[in-house]
Parts: structure tokens; C-alpha cells; sequence
């Protein structure tokens, strides 16, 4: 298993360039289709973090592992010092209930409907997300 | 941060100059082509082929500017690259835009309707 960690300033400006960093990682591994959904969740994850998730410490970088095991890539994203504890599983609404004409609230069904698993729970003193994309069906 | 070209009926081209429409650029994007509907411009081709990805919030700004020109114009996007193509069908908007492969092809489509 390979494992890389992130550090992103917790600043919209820095998401497309995390993101592509870590999908320069996972690119040999993932199908075409595995690595949309990958670009897709961690950067839906990522913004809704920096856009959304209030911290006491707003200098402090939001820590990201990237894990690429030999059945699917995980993402586990740390919130930020402070933070208010949030599950994305229990506010994402599916995508077929989205109104397709609303100018935002997609990101969390995003999350959900491009990743294989996820979890969300205590890691150290801090509660993270953690994504999976699987490698096969692709 | 747009470029616009006119095309002879009167149709304004619009390239959003980034290769991301992303949260980091969205607003600016939108801002700028309601600036460019607030002007006059009613008749628009929002040309994606350069953009290679487009998140939530790059599509809530296209989904803002379809609202924005609503009844008074139209609107159509072009040259959706595979993983853009894809984003707008994971989030139905290929029921809400109309889609053409080219600039050219959606520059032909709104002047036949003028």
C-alpha cells in the first residue's frame, strides 16, 4: 500500500491544486471512470470543508492521507481544528431528489453518489471522512 | 476572466478563460457573463471546450445564468469534453441545457431560432 499525505490551506484557491496533486497520484491506478469519481468527491469534500466548516483556527492546514491499496483508493480528510462535527451521509440528498435547477447544494450528493464507501468518525483529537474508490468495475 | 467573441446573428461566444469552473473561480464566472446579460447580450453559447472539469459549483453558476437569461434570450453550451459530458449527466443537466458538440453547431441551432 502506498500512502501520501496533504497539507491544503484551508483557502478555496488551494482545492484544484490538492486535488490534482493527489489525482497525479492515483492516476496509474484508476480507470477513467474510478478517477472522475475520485476528482469529483475530494473536491466536493474539500470545498464544502473550506466553505463550510467553521474552525478556531483558520491558519491551520486541513490534513489529507491518501491511501492506495491494491482493491480501491481511500481518502481520509481531517476537519479542521474546531470544527463542529458533520457527516455528509446524514444531509446529502440523492441526486435523482436534486432539483435540477438549484444554483447549489449539489456537492454533498456528489460525495455520496461518486464514492464506493464512506466513513466518518474520531482519528487522534480530530473527526475525519473517509472516501473509497474501489478499483474494480471500471 | 471570460472571453467573448459575437458571432454574425448576434450570438455572444463565451469561453470561461480557465481550464477548472470550479468553487475557486465560479462567482467570478457567473458575475462576469450576468455583467455581460445586464449589457445587452441575450443570445449566448457558453463554449466548455476548454474546460476539462467542472464542479457543483461551476454547474450552480451555469444553472444561475440559464435562470439569468430566462424568457428574454437564449441559451446553449458546446464542446463538453468527456469528463464535463459526464459530469452534466450525473447531475441531469443534460435536461436542462441544450448541448451541442461544437460552438459552430450552437451558434447554427440559436440563429435558426431568431
Amino acid at each position: 500500500m502506498k500512502r501520501r499525505t496533504f497539507h491544503m490551506p484551508n483557502d478555496l484557491r488551494h482545492v484544484d491544486r490538492t486535488v490534482l496533486s493527489m489525482k497525479a497520484c492515483v492516476e496509474p491506478s484508476l480507470g477513467a471512470s474510478a478517477l472522475l469519481r475520485f476528482e469529483i468527491s475530494v473536491t466536493e469534500a474539500l470545498v464544502n470543508l473550506v466553505k463550510h466548516a467553521t474552525t478556531s483556527d483558520a491558519a491551520a492546514p486541513i490534513d489529507i492521507e491518501l491511501h492506495d491499496a491494491d482493491n480501491a483508493v481511500c481518502v481520509e480528510i481531517c476537519d479542521p481544528v474546531g470544527a463542529a462535527p458533520f457527516d455528509v451521509r446524514d444531509h446529502a440528498p440523492s441526486q435523482n431528489a436534486a432539483d435540477p435547477l438549484a444554483e447549489n447544494g449539489r456537492g454533498l450528493g456528489l460525495i455520496v453518489h461518486c464514492t464506493d464507501h464512506i466513513a466518518y468518525g474520531p482519528k487522534a483529537d480530530r473527526m475525519c471522512l473517509s472516501l473509497t474508490i474501489s478499483k474494480s468495475g471500471d | 476572466m471570460i472571453q467573448t467573441t459575437t458571432h454574425d446573428a448576434g450570438i455572444t461566444i463565451v469561453r470561461p478563460g480557465v481550464e477548472r469552473l470550479t468553487a475557486a473561480n465560479a462567482k467570478t464566472f457567473k458575475d462576469d457573463v450576468s455583467q455581460l446579460i445586464k449589457s445587452g447580450a441575450s443570445h449566448l453559447v457558453i463554449d466548455l471546450g476548454g474546460v476539462s472539469f467542472v464542479d457543483s459549483s461551476g454547474l450552480g453558476a451555469l444553472v444561475g445564468i440559464y435562470k439569468l437569461i430566462g424568457l428574454r434570450g437564449d441559451l446553449a453550451v458546446s464542446g463538453l469534453q468527456a469528463d464535463v459530458a459526464q459530469m452534466f449527466r450525473i447531475c441531469r443537466m443534460d435536461g436542462v441545457f441544450r448541448i451541442f458538440a461544437s460552438v459552430e453547431q450552437a451558434c447554427e441551432n440559436l440563429a435558426g431560432a431568431l
